[in-house]
């Protein structure tokens, strides 16, 4: 696969996922206080505040521990030489104070080391082959992160550089959730295809859903497999998205050549 | 199973390259001066066949060249634990007649989502050359390597007297490469699909085995997220007369093991239950299943269990007393269940179970099980903040009970020192430990102390410990201990843990066996790397994810070490001057940097 420009000025791919693993990637290790850092007023552009990864990252790492070491601290015997936590690298990045709010820290990738096949068995041990119905319970929620903050997930859209993040704790259902897209998607891309010479009148963007539209709705979830947004019951969806992607509607089959299998087998 | 490296001979291929030293040549032309060099060659052939331990015939081809060439010739099966250790051009160079390889790719820690698709590990190279080079190939062993349906197809065309696939931790193909290598390998004893990724291409597989009588011995494909023609399963166990392993996956109902076992039960040793479940409720009354498993009166092996519905578990308990390994590992079986099975495994050898059992559980099996060798214990909900149905209580209670237990995985939401410390009194067997204390860096529970104490005392007392894998809160002493007692180790795992560099430090510049490490998120940076560099020609693979390194070290090790493949994986953007390095991969080589490298993956 060729080398997609990070600027993401042209996408010719369809998916050229590699630069976007990566940054999902990070997404997953960013915990909520870096989501909320994200919330805070800036004047950067929105997916500016992406930019200063290295450093984010390896703060993000220091901060990390220093949350998980806020709750192992029950007992006051406990003391860690925690030497290489510079007092400075708290202050500098997350407000203190959310990392009290949680309960929990965030969960990481691959943590605990469970392979894939393994980690379902709570949503799926009482049903037969796979009922769907199991999940509307509840049990397929297991593994969610907690939905008291927003539930904040990536977004991006074929032809415009800038992702963006949509809360999905603020749709109940598949409509809001393509309404929403259009909102947040309508402006950019036609500023795109006014700065490449196409017509920069703002269209909505529909039928994302029903395949009808030019675009459509593409999520990935915790196990790296591309879907169809729309398919499941929206609580599953919830409990199992990590990020979004708009696609050309074209270059759905493609799109989801690695999915489709897995597709199958969610259905079933 | 010998984790003896087919990598040492690289090395000695390196060094059979430069010339003989003076006295080993000497030794060769004189014996070439005495004795025609093709008769010396037949006497050695033939004494070398009756080699077969890896580890021998690595140690016999570095005695001269002579014996380097012979050996090539004479040895059948061929260990390669990193498939990027050297090109298959070069495994084709030296062994002219191989019958048998095992292969592996991706590194571990790539099953937990640490490593981006489409990194690489391709069968595709290999199939392609040793179709060429062996015709004769009758068993593949490949393990996390990608493996797609062209792949398959190119193995059936290419090895007529083909025998044995056993496909562990793959993905890249589907049912209908399966498909393939079932109606084409005429000659198939072994199809063995164990926590493989396969794609459902609504192919029917079974149906695809020659008409006539197989010489399947073992079928496993527990894996399967497919359903299958049950019909023509039952036809082909019918044809199948030496069949003794059939593991069956979650499509195959209850009602049809059933109709299985009746056909062929004696024979069967190893069992796959397939889901467990009822699949037609609307029979009144359900067929009588023990006296179908009573009728097994071989099978020592049992798993499967992938819907159970416990009220049929009891069903069992007639091949329970002659079970020596039993899997349980998809079930989720409470305590009050599970007492009255493992009651009657007294043979029982290899346990595997989810923690639902409970400390209760884990107590029965200390009590009845006495020849335990392995078990493992994985969590039926693995997060990080639940309440944990097992602790040190069952650790301690399978300490006291199975005093033979030589591998232990266990997941855990606490642990004690004490607990460690008892285990490896208890257990001096031991040569796998790999805890996981899910919550990450959770102190000793009960003193709140670091669980340095209890890891130190598996690595001191357990002297036979080749395997460790840590976690809970662990400092720098704890690694301290692994250095200066693990004499053994060859494979540690480390997450979240560690103060300083001086952790990592301690690793390398103790644990003088040391092959395989792989680290995540803990805080080991530059000055840590370099203290192993006089030791990484000598290791398999080196993994550390989410530390502290910078690029500039990684280039100064990929420069000081020609032959290392230093991969720096996902680190950020394009932007090779980005100093954090998010993963880094790096593993000897004979045939320098593959070429199939991703765009994701630097390599120095």
């Amino acid at each position: 696969m060729e080398g997609c420009p990070r600027s993401r000025e042209t996408c010719p791919k369809l998916l050229d996922l590699i630069p976007q693993e990566r940054k999902w990637y990070h997404d997953e290790e960013k915990n909520n206080s870096d989501q909320e850092k994200k919330l805070e007023l800036r004047l950067a552009p929105p997916g500016g505040d992406e930019e200063d990864h290295s450093a984010m990252k390896k703060k993000k790492n220091l901060d990390t521990r220093n949350n998980i070491k806020k709750e192992a601290e029950d007992k006051p015997i406990f003391n860690l030489s925690g030497n290489h936590f510079s007092p400075s690298n708290k202050t500098t990045y997350a407000p203190p104070h959310i990392s009290h709010k949680r309960t929990a820290p965030g969960p990481v990738v691959g943590w605990p080391p469970v392979r894939s096949f393994r980690k379902n068995l709570a949503s799926s041990s009482s049903s037969k082959l796979g009922n769907d119905q199991i999940n509307k319970s509840g049990e397929g929620e297991k593994q969610v992160e907690p939905k008291r903050e927003g539930m904040f997930v990536k977004i991006n859209m074929d032809s415009v550089p800038i992702g963006r993040k949509v809360d999905l704790n603020a749709y109940s259902t598949y409509e809001q959730l393509s309404f929403a897209v259009d909102k947040l998607f309508r402006g950019l891309l036609a500023a795109q295809r006014d700065a490449s010479g196409g017509e920069g009148e703002e269209k909505p963007i529909i039928g994302l859903l029903n395949g009808k539209g030019e675009f459509t709705l593409t999520y990935e979830d915790n196990e790296g497999d591309k879907m169809l947004v729309g398919d499941v019951p929206w609580q599953m969806f919830i409990s199992s998205v990590k990020r979004l992607r708009v696609i050309k509607s074209s270059e759905i089959s493609s799109a989801l050549k690695f999915g489709c299998s897995k597709q199958e087998k969610m259905r079933n | 199973m010998s984790e003896d490296d087919e990598d040492q001979s690289p090395a000695s291929d390196l060094r059979s390259q430069r010339p003989c030293s003076p006295n080993k040549s000497r030794n060769c032309i004189s014996s070439s001066q005495t004795f025609p060099d093709h008769v010396l060659e037949n006497v050695l052939e033939n004494v070398l066949q009756f080699l077969d331990s890896r580890c021998d015939r690595n140690a016999a081809s570095l005695v001269c060249k002579l014996w380097w060439k012979v050996e090539g010739l004479t040895r059948s099966e061929v260990f390669i634990g990193n498939c990027y250790a050297l090109s298959p051009a070069r495994l084709t160079q030296r062994f002219k007649r191989v019958r048998s390889l095992l292969l592996k790719g991706k590194p571990r820690f790539a099953d937990f989502n640490l490593m981006p698709a489409d990194w690489g590990a391709n069968f595709a190279p290999w199939v392609s050359t040793m179709a060429k080079a062996y015709p004769w190939l009758e068993k593949v062993d490949l393990k996390r390597m990608f493996v797609t349906d062209d792949d398959l197809a190119l193995l059936a065309e290419s090895f007529p007297g083909f025998k044995e696939l056993i496909l562990v931790c793959c993905e890249g193909f589907g049912t209908s490469g399966i498909a393939v290598v079932a109606n084409k390998c005429r000659k198939l004893k072994v199809l063995d699909l164990i926590e493989s990724d396969v794609t459902d291409d609504e192919v029917d597989w079974v149906s695809c085995f020659p008409e006539d009588v197989t010489c399947l011995e073992s079928l496993a494909f527990d894996c399967v997220e497919a359903p299958i023609n049950f019909k023509a399963l039952e036809a082909l166990v019918g044809r199948s007369p030496l069949l003794r392993k059939l593991r069956l996956n979650r499509f195959v109902s209850l009602e049809e093991v059933h109709r299985l076992l009746l056909l062929g039960a004696p024979q069967l040793t190893s069992l796959g239950t397939g889901s467990f479940s009822r699949g037609d409720q609307s029979q009144q009354e359900p067929p009588d299943y023990a006296a179908a498993f009573r009728s097994c009166k071989s099978v020592v092996c049992l798993s499967g269990f992938r819907e159970l519905m416990p009220e049929y578990l009891p069903a069992i308990l007639p091949v329970c007393a002659n079970l020596t390994s039993l899997n349980f590992s998809y079930a989720n079986i409470s305590p009050d269940m599970f007492k009255p099975i493992i009651h009657n495994c007294h043979k029982l050898q290899i346990f595997w179970a989810l923690d639902s059992i409970c400390d209760e559980g884990l107590q029965a099996v200390a009590a009845t099980c006495k020849e335990l060798r392995e078990l493992r214990i994985f969590p039926f909900d693995p997060r990080e903040d639940t309440e944990g149905p097992v602790s040190e209580l069952g650790l301690q209670a399978i300490s006291e009970g199975c005093r033979k237990l030589e591998s232990l995985l266990y997941f855990c939401q606490h642990m004690t020192n004490a607990a460690l410390i008892a285990m490896s009194h208890n257990c001096p067997e031991l040569t796998v430990f790999r805890l996981c204390i899910m919550g990450r860096l959770r102190p000793d529970h009960v003193t709140g102390k670091a669980m340095d104490e209890g890891f130190g005392a598996i690595v001191k007392n357990c002297k036979k410990l080749t395997r460790l894998a840590v976690s809970g809160l662990l400092t720098d002493q704890a690694f301290r201990y692994m250095g200066e007692y693990g004499k053994l180790i060859r494979t540690l795992s480390v997450a979240f843990a560690g103060d300083s560099d001086m952790a990592l430090r301690h690793v390398l510049e103790g644990c003088p066996r040391l092959q395989k490490l792989e680290i995540r998120d803990s805080p080991f940076g530059d000055v840590a790397l370099r203290s192993g560099m006089h030791r990484y020609y000598n290791m398999r693979f080196v993994w550390m994810s989410a530390c502290r390194l910078t690029m500039g070290c990684c280039k100064d090790v990929a420069r000081a070490m020609p032959n290392l493949v230093v991969e720096v994986i996902g680190s950020d953007d394009d932007d090779v001057n980005r100093d954090y390095v998010e993963t880094l991969y790096m593993y000897r080589s004979l045939d320098g940097p593959r070429k199939d490298a991703p765009q994701f993956v630097t390599i120095l």
